[in-house]
């Protein structure tokens, strides 16, 4: 499947502002699952200064810098992404081995496989509690395969909480999102992957689009006309198996992604700090769409 | 316990205890022989000497402005430092030892830090568990791939170290971040080097100094591009950092320039620092504040001491931080059990030096270990908390905090370690004038000559402030003192001079003001004035009221009571003050309530004790500028007004001399400013801000007491009030020889341009000084600031006393005054309480029989016109003001 992607992030200031750094994580990596054929990431006014290159965790950063005085900034991706593996996914293996075993296996891993350890300890925006560890507990029951305790996790999160927009912000903590059972994808993702660190298993925040057009009679997936954000939990053998909390589903065909981190603040896809004393206003706008396949591709 | 010594007398008190080691005896329970030769020359100071000379010690730091910043504490700020004037010594053949110990600790940390931030291959060995460095809150993953220009990464070290009960040395703590007490270790050597001459004789002490030319150079090195003459600055936290003392005090020997992270800009990928004339590039920053703290935009966001856009002109190469940022991660107590296989793995070899014992709880065995043992043990995380100690020796804790520890320590073993705890050996401190042992930690520097390390021939050791007391902290009250590393070579002596600090460099920081220092400048000569100001015209009413005149105490005309009182309350601002309903007839009685409250009430807005408090801080965030000889005088100030303030009831006379000891002070403050100021542009701030404010407080005067009119004594006694505490009395009487009158107060005060104390002179000074600061814009028009300091001039130059003595009857009561608007001979302004209401303010002007318009007219105008100047200058020159602000997609 083939896609095309235009993200737009506008800033509006109240005063103009004479100098602006920035940090863009909006250039699509190309994975096992996905190729990124192409990214355009227009700036306007145009960037005095601007420098890319792959982060910690391989994901495609722009940093650019405004030193003259603007009272807007606009930044747009456009992106071109194949999906290459159409999400049959292969867990035969590991289907049903207890989530302990794989523990055992991950921690044993030789030489140590710092790319996928570094996704166990918890961070400071998927810290655990005894209450997440209790709510993980129900689905990590002993004994149990790990890819069904994952998925029944996964569809609990998407029973028991409500996506309510506004409702929190970048700095709420999971505490909060617990105990009033409310967020967005963003909070989802990081209480399942709180859920998951906390039983001592690897699994990190993926940043990304999901496609925005409702098939015919069904109901309109929720986190359309915004950057979307799930979660991939790490299963020996298999890899980083995807898994969207918010509408409860194996992310397949209609998931894009942008990269990953050990949480949001990993992968923020656009921050800045300008300086100023005015306010300012924002507004983002996503649009995913289909390609004709057969028009794209080369015989 | 000891035999007789040649200084035994002086051990009454120290051998009561039973400790296993002590610094002073060998093996055969003996004196050592330095600490043998220490105490004869101690000794023969004899006690009343060395009492003497410990005062003088104490005196000498606190004059010198050598202080210490406890958190938390009100009263800890700015805290004199202490100084015990018996040193630690380490004899030469030990510091040798310890020496190549620790120059190879640096080198294997270099390492170590270099792997962590490049290919991590010591993890994937498994020498180091992944744990401790990917749960670590100093593992900074921007940092990767970070490389400094030369061989090392790692610049400065610092290590704790000290002496077990079975003699051995261990190091107890790295410190890689920001390793603070260099400049404390040369303070300490200055001051016994001065105090304390004597106690050097037939000793071989190594000098400290030369290690500060070894700092220079290496941050020399490390410049981007191998620049002959680098310019490297100096980042604070600011005055509110616990060892602020200490990074003026480098800059001042080291000639950096000291900035905070908002006088610092990052533009083209290069850091630039702000200055009043324009942006001039850094190349090395030694940093002092803590590297998450450095960029707001890649590191922790909400951060005000960093510089946005800072990481990722590191990672261009257009500038070296020192030490680089992501080095905190090595202050990490999880590391020492496994620096002795890394040291054989990476080097070949063990140790020189022995780790203090730890068990880290990521592994099982280890946790259990710690878990059985815990009571014997000091627990630690492996990197500090933002707040709160980072370890607790556990047999100080309760059973239940000792649960709780085992819960959090089985929660996330990772972050734990258990390390043993040492008895320290015990060298002898001088405690109230008593030879008393104390537990003691030594602090050493190090720093990369390109090949190697060099370790400062000395340090800062800290003793503790209790007995039998483990935990040493500055925070917690310890005591510091100086270490000699000697060789027993008896017969040579310190060369005293030698000990100079290194001279400052003054080309790589000549002339360059920031903009940020430049601010603060300005409001340090603005407070001078608003101090000497508050105080002069204090002087004058409080001279009034004891000598009972009848402006202030005269029964029979109540209504003209307080005249001067309530000029002073709006002088200073200080409401309601004598303005008080009610009690205004009793103030006015019995004013000194009021007016002690005025003087020495810190918390009283406007007042003189609050006013001095802000001069205070404003000194202190630019303490690099002061000359010992000033600091010496704001000591002077600081002690005398709070001895003063502590008087029950001080009485007229003991006031009047606390002010006139007070004005002194002050002008001694501005007249050593000008010979040690050498920064250029530092004196014109200065000054700008004590004309400007010297320009205001006349214009506040003037309005407070001349521009209404009640009687004719009355006049007379305001004028003459405004003369005296203007100084300008006997410069009137001398060049009038006349009696006073308004028209010739008004020429001196504001037209005489040999009077330096008239509005004129200060003007003209004001228009020279705005003229000279920089240009930002090119071209030949006049800045804001210069518009208005030629309007405010013009209007005055163009004023005419005459003009402004012209008299305003009061409407109201026409028929006090004769046709022609003059005052008629006998009124004497007993109106009652008649309301006239003029400009909304004057309300308390209620007995005045009229006023002079044209007067109040132009000092308003005056006073809005000089009143904006700050305010251009401000948006000119200190755009640091303006705030860095956050900018997220939220989702």
């Amino acid at each position: 499947m083939h896609y095309k992607v235009t993200h737009t992030t506008r800033y509006t200031y109240y005063e103009a502002v004479s100098l602006c750094h920035n940090i863009a994580r909006l250039i699509p990596r190309s994975t096992d699952k996905q190729v990124c054929r192409s990214a355009v990431l227009e700036i306007y006014p145009a960037p005095d200064i601007l420098d890319e290159y792959e982060d910690f965790f391989g994901n495609k950063v722009t940093y650019f810098a405004i030193q003259h005085e603007h009272k807007s900034l606009t930044v747009t991706v456009s992106s071109e992404i194949v999906r290459t593996n159409p999400g049959t996914l292969e867990f035969s293996l590991y289907e049903n081995t207890p989530w302990e075993a794989v523990k055992e296996q991950l921690y044993s891993l030789r030489p140590v496989d710092t790319d996928i350890l570094q996704y166990i300890p918890e961070t400071q925006m998927t810290q655990a509690s005894p209450e997440i560890l209790e709510y993980a507990l129900r689905s990590f029951t002993p004994g149990r395969p790990l890819f069904e305790a994952a998925r029944d996790l996964m569809q609990r999160i998407y029973e028991n909480f409500e996506f309510e927009p506004g409702f929190t912000t970048v700095t709420t903590p999971l505490s909060l999102v617990m105990k009033e059972r409310k967020g967005v994808c963003q909070d989802f993702a990081h209480l399942a992957i709180a859920c998951i660190r906390s039983v001592g298993l690897a699994a990190r925040y993926v940043s990304g689009y999901i496609e925005t057009i409702p098939p015919e009679g069904t109901e309109k997936l929720t986190g359309v006309d915004a950057s979307h954000a799930w979660f991939a939990l790490y299963v020996p053998g298999s890899g980083w198996i995807d898994f969207d909390p918010t509408n409860n589903q194996l992310p397949a065909d209609q998931y894009l992604t942008i990269g990953w981190g050990r949480d949001y603040s990993d992968i923020v896809p656009l921050k800045g700090v300008i300086v100023s004393s005015g306010p300012h206003r924002l507004s983002v706008s996503v649009d995913v769409r289909r390609v004709n396949n057969n028009a794209e591709r080369p015989s | 316990m000891t035999s007789p010594t040649p200084a035994g007398s002086l051990f009454q008190h120290y051998f009561n205890s039973n400790y296993t080691y002590d610094e002073l005896l060998g093996v055969d329970g003996n004196l050592r022989p330095h600490w043998e030769s220490f105490f004869a020359s101690f000794k023969g100071l004899g006690p009343a000497e060395i009492q003497n000379r410990n005062g003088d010690l104490t005196r000498l730091l606190k004059e010198n402005g050598v202080t210490y910043n406890i958190y938390g504490d009100p009263a800890g700020f700015k805290r004199p430092w202490k100084l015990d004037p018996i040193p630690f010594l380490i004899g030469r053949q030990e510091w040798q030892t310890i020496e190549s110990g620790l120059i190879q600790r640096a080198g294997l940390l270099d390492l170590i830090l270099k792997d962590i931030y490049g290919p991590r291959r010591l993890i994937r060995a498994g020498l180091i568990p992944m744990e401790l460095v990917y749960n670590h809150a100093g593992f900074l993953r921007q940092c990767a791939g970070i490389q400094l220009p030369g061989k090392h990464n790692l610049v400065l070290y610092a290590a704790d170290i000290a002496r077990g009960s079975d003699g051995k040395i261990w190091i107890v703590n790295d410190r890689t971040q920001a390793p603070s007490g260099s400049g404390y270790a040369l303070e300490n050597r200055m001051a016994m080097a001065r105090i304390l001459p004597e106690l050097f004789n037939g000793f071989k002490v190594r000098r400290t100094a030369a290690w500060f030319e070894d700092l220079r150079n290496a941050l020399e090195e490390i410049a981007p591009g191998q620049k002959p003459a680098p310019r490297i600055v100096i980042l604070t936290p600011g005055p509110g950092n616990e060892t602020y003392f200490e990074h003026s005090y480098l800059s001042s020997i080291l000639g950096f320039t000291l900035v905070q992270g908002n006088d610092l800009i990052v533009k083209d990928n290069y850091v630039w620092i702000k200055t009043l004339g324009g942006l001039e590039k850094v190349d090395t920053i030694l940093r002092r504040v803590d590297d998450v703290y450095c960029d707001p935009l890649e590191l922790k966001e909400d951060s005000q001491l960093g510089v946005p856009g800072l990481l990722g002109a590191v990672r261009s190469g257009h500038v070296s931080i020192a030490n680089p940022l992501g080095s905190s991660i090595l202050e990490n107590p999880g590391l020492m059990p496994f620096l002795q296989p890394i040291a054989r793995y990476l080097l070949g070899t063990d140790l020189i030096m022995p780790t203090i014992a730890s068990w880290w709880c990521g592994q099982e065995r280890e946790m259990g270990y710690v878990l059985d043992n815990i009571r014997s043990l000091v627990i630690k995380r492996i990197y500090k908390d933002s707040y709160g100690s980072t370890s607790v020796d556990a047999a100080s804790l309760t059973e239940k905090q000792l649960y709780q520890l085992k819960l959090q320590i089985k929660a996330h073993p990772s972050l734990y370690v258990g390390q043993e705890k040492i008895h320290f050996s015990s060298t002898p401190a001088l405690v109230n004038d008593k030879i008393e042992p104390r537990h003691a930690l030594f602090r050493s520097f190090l720093v990369s000559n390109g090949e190697s390390y060099t370790a400062m021939a000395g340090g800062l050791t800290r003793s503790s402030s209790e007995p039998g007391n483990f935990v040493i902290s500055n925070q917690r009250g310890g005591i510091s003192k100086d270490t000699w590393i000697i060789s027993p070579e008896p017969g040579r002596v310190l060369n005293v001079r030698k000990e100079l600090p290194p001279a400052a460099a003054g080309n790589s920081s000549g002339g360059m003001l920031p903009s940020h220092t430049a601010e603060n400048l300005f409001w340090v000569g603005r407070y001078t004035e608003r101090v000497l100001g508050n105080a002069r015209f204090l002087r004058t009413v409080i001279k009034f009221v004891a000598e009972g005149n009848r402006l202030l105490v005269e029964q029979d005309v109540q209504a003209e009571q307080g005249l001067l009182l309530k000029a002073l309350t709006r002088y200073s601002y200080t409401y309601p003050g004598f303005f008080a309903n009610g009690s205004q007839e009793k103030s006015a009685d019995d004013p000194w309530p009021e007016l002690h409250n005025i003087l020495f009430d810190g918390k009283r807005t406007g007042g003189l004790h609050y006013n001095l408090s802000l001069f205070n801080q404003a000194v202190h965030a630019v303490r690099d500028h002061w000359s010992t000889d000033t600091w010496r005088v704001l000591r002077e100030i600081e002690e005398e007004w709070a001895l003063a303030a502590a008087l029950e009831n001080p009485g007229p006379g003991k006031t009047l001399e606390a002010l006139d000891g007070l004005i002194t002070s002050m002008v001694a403050f501005v007249g050593l400013n000008r010979e040690s100021i050498s920064r250029e542009q530092g004196w014109i701030m200065l000054d700008t801000g004590r004309k400007i404010e010297q320009s205001l407080l006349l214009i506040n005067m003037l309005r407070a007491t001349l521009v209404h009119y009640y009687d004719k004594q009355s006049q007379y006694d305001l004028q003459e009030a405004v003369l005296s505490s203007s100084e300008s009395l006997v410069n009137y009487r001398y060049k009038y020889k006349a009696p006073l009158q308004l028209s010739l107060v008004l020429d001196l005060m504001l037209l005489d341009d040999n009077n330096p104390r008239s509005l004129v002179y200060q003007l003209e000074r004001l228009k020279n000084y705005l003229a000279n600061l920089p240009k930002n814009q090119p071209g030949n028009h006049l800045s804001e600031h210069e518009k208005l300091i030629w309007e405010a001039y013009t209007l005055l130059k163009l004023s005419n006393k005459e003009q402004l003595s012209v008299f305003d009857p009061a409407i109201s009561d026409p028929a006090v005054f004769d046709t022609l608007g003059r005052i008629p001979e006998n009124a004497d302004g007993r109106h009652g309480n008649r309301e006239r209401r003029q400009g909304g303010m004057d309300a308390w002007h209620g007995n005045a029989v009229g006023s002079y318009g044209n007067l109040e007219e132009f000092l308003s105008k005056m006073y809005s016109l000089l009143l904006a100047i700050p305010d251009n200058i401000s948006k000119t020159y200190f755009k640091h003001a303006q705030s860095q602000k956050q900018l997220f997609t939220h989702r």
